[in-house]
């Protein structure tokens, strides 16, 4: 054990002193963990500034803007008033609003007539879905006018004897049904940063993988593994000694982002043990896909070609890129035979459902499961790099 | 003293080579043994079946009695060497040195100790906490002996330690290895530099193609020579044409081309000198010089293989 121990110990003070492997380690997938999540912020939570012109100043169009201040969209819109159509258009133009609506002088007198005024929204090219929220929340003002002017009408060909006035107030107080209601599946919004925080540490970790069998490469070159074989040390005490230090600096790395990224960036990954439990079975698989390199590559640079392959490969069909929950069926099933698909789904489960051990239990085995296969058919191949 | 290494019919082949062949030979406590041959002959095959770093595919190798195929921890009584530098360059001296010295179980102030040992012993205190891959040349192959000694090895294995050294850190070198042999470490000691081989060891085994031609003291090697001499003839011309003429000679037991002069082993250099200048007449080869040398290493070398030993 004790060379196993000494090993790892000098593997990991070069580690640390080599300024590249924490870059790669620990700013690396911060820094961009956290600038995809700003680039994926907007379809976290939307909200936008509304450019309104109300030239008519009237009953109807005093209750669209009322719609459009209301409690319930406030967290979506913020009105803006503007006298003009023209200044309108400039401040969605420079992007101080994202979308403009003109409501036009005599729109509240025309309505009931046979020829209403049509309203105008005004689009920043930048920000369609601004003005396409804006119609929606239009178009169901006007969906509900027109099932009172229906009402109305419905009401005075029955006969009524109530004043038209009697009728619209009576029909107004009438809501047309909610036909679509959303609602999130788990306790939780997946947030971007919850996401690409495991997704972004878990993808740079695998360069350990690339960083170890280069290292492992280089001693060899080095004559450093003959001269360990040359002391009282067996050829799998020299693998095991490298693989503790993957483990130990891998397994660091992503609980330091964990706890950066929870405490200061609001990410959620999940409760704690879960959140352990998830890691260190990952990095096993790393450290059996590194001693797997170790196996089968001859020289450093076969070892970088490998390894590169792998880390690419994974993070493609793990989903370290993409929300995996956003991708087509068949990339969601191919990530499961990825160690990482398996963490990121343990991850997202675990931070919308709020869940925890019972959550994390399949994902781990799972995870270990292919650090089992992975690390049999090293265990064959990885002796021979040493003694050879 | 009593046999500390005890090597028995040592076999290595790599595919279609036959690297070594058949070699055995013993050392005592506190002698200088030397493996001498050209490059490529099996010292270094040797030497790493003797450290345990290759297996042999026939033949043992037995250290203060015990076996190193079945005892890994007679590999503690072994301090490598190795040709190459084999240090981190981005380690301290002193960090490479604790390294080491912790894979063979020493620790805390027994283990700062010996490095502080190592260090004095190689000249090196005072760039202890400086990184390796700050050091000159000649610095990093006595901090890669010393990497060898930090644990007291019973054997000390140096592979052609002086290999791109400069002269005064291989007169250094040298030293200090007649002085591990005088402190009563054994010392196998591979080179292909006969001068070497003469200066600091006490026996020495002629090994070419694989094979060990001759062991023995210096005078017992020499003695081999009977009362042969070397002449070793500068000359401008075809050298190959002179050496073949010599040959003919019936006087010369053996002529041939190395270093830009022909070596010639002859039974008596006086009596067969002018028949070496008649032969180069007749192959018209101007001879520049002459010049008998003592019967050396290099000589016996010589006349063991037929080859001379830089070839």
């Amino acid at each position: 054990m004790r060379p196993v121990l000494v090993i790892a110990g000098k593997d990991l003070r070069q580690r640390l002193r080599d300024r590249s492997a924490v870059v790669i380690g620990l700013v690396a997938p911060l820094a961009v963990a956290l600038l995809m999540s700003l680039a994926f912020k907007g379809t976290e939570n939307f909200h936008y500034t509304l450019a309104l012109v109300n030239a008519d100043r009237g009953p109807i169009a005093g209750a669209m803007v009322q719609a459009f201040e209301s409690k319930s969209l406030r967290s979506i819109v913020t009105v803006e008033d503007y006298a003009r159509q023209t200044t309108a258009a400039q401040a969605v133009r420079n992007g101080r609003a994202q979308a403009g609506l003109v409501i036009p002088a005599g729109y509240s007198a025309r309505l009931a007539g046979a020829a209403p005024l049509s309203l105008t929204t005004l689009t920043n090219v930048n920000n369609t879905t601004a003005t396409s929220v804006t119609q929606s929340i239009v178009s169901s003002f006007v969906a509900q006018l027109d099932a009172d002017r229906l009402s109305v009408a419905t009401a005075q060909s029955a006969g009524s004897t109530k004043s038209t006035a009697g009728l619209t107030a009576l029909a107004s107080q009438l809501r047309i049904p909610e036909q679509l209601v959303a609602r999130a599946v788990g306790a939780r919004q997946l947030k971007v940063i919850s996401y690409m925080a495991p997704a972004m540490s878990i993808f740079f970790a695998f360069f350990l993988i690339s960083y170890t069998a280069r290292g492992f490469f280089e001693d060899k070159d080095q004559g450093m593994i003959e001269r360990m074989r040359a002391a009282p040390v067996r050829p799998y005490q020299i693998l095991v000694g490298k693989s503790l230090s993957v483990l130990v600096f891998g397994l660091g790395s992503l609980l330091v982002i964990f706890l950066v990224t929870t405490k200061l960036f609001g990410a959620y990954w999940g409760d704690p043990l879960s959140v352990v439990l998830i890691c260190t079975a990952l990095v096993l698989a790393i450290v059996a896909l590194t001693a797997l390199v170790i196996g089968v590559a001859r020289t450093k640079r076969q070892a970088e070609g490998m390894s590169s392959a792998l880390v690419f490969g994974l993070a493609l069909l793990g989903g370290n890129f993409v929300f995996l929950s956003a991708s087509p069926e068949v990339m969601q099933r191919i990530a499961l035979f990825t160690p990482n698909g398996w963490a990121l789904r343990a991850f997202t489960k675990l931070s919308t459902s709020g869940g925890a051990l019972h959550t994390a239990a399949v994902p781990v085995l799972a995870i270990l499961g292919f650090a089992l296969v992975i690390g049999v058919v090293a265990a064959v191949l990885a002796p021979r790099s040493v003694t050879s | 003293m009593g046999v500390l290494l005890n090597c028995r019919g040592l076999d290595k082949r790599f595919d279609d080579r036959q690297a070594v062949d058949g070699i055995t030979f013993s050392i005592d406590a506190g002698e200088v043994y030397g493996l001498l041959g050209p490059n490529g002959a099996g010292k270094t095959t040797t030497i790493k079946m003797v450290c345990g770093l290759l297996q042999p595919d026939a033949g043992s190798v037995e250290i203060e009695g015990r076996a190193l195929d079945r005892d890994l921890s007679a590999k503690a009584l072994i301090g490598y060497v190795p040709q190459d530098v084999a240090l981190y360059p981005d380690l301290t001296a002193a960090e490479n040195l604790s390294f080491l010295g912790r894979l063979y179980a020493l620790d805390g102030a027994l283990l700062r100790a010996r490095v502080a040992e190592a260090l004095e012993l190689t000249d090196l205190t005072d760039r202890r906490d400086d990184r390796v891959e700050s050091f000159s040349g000649g610095m990093k192959r006595r901090l890669n002996i010393a990497a060898g000694l930090l644990h007291h090895p019973s054997l000390l294995v140096l592979d052609e330690p002086t290999v791109g050294v400069d002269p005064q850190s291989r007169h250094a070198i040298l030293e200090r290895v007649r002085e591990f042999g005088a402190g009563g470490m054994a010392v196998l000691y591979t080179t292909h530099y006969m001068e070497e081989a003469e200066r600091v060891c006490d026996r020495v085994a002629i090994v070419d193609r694989g094979r060990m031609v001759a062991e023995g003291t210096r005078r017992e090697l020499v003695s081999k020579l009977g009362e042969r001499d070397r002449i070793e003839l500068g000359a401008t011309g075809d050298l190959d044409a002179l050496a073949c003429s010599c040959r003919q000679i019936p006087a010369v037991d053996s002529a041939t081309v190395a270093d830009g002069s022909v070596q010639v082993i002859a039974s008596e250099a006086r009596a067969v000198l002018p028949s070496i200048v008649e032969a180069a007449a007749s192959v018209g080869v101007a001879l520049d010089s002459v010049q008998v040398v003592e019967p050396d290493l290099e000589a016996v070398f010589l006349h063991l293989t037929g080859t001379a030993l830089r070839e």
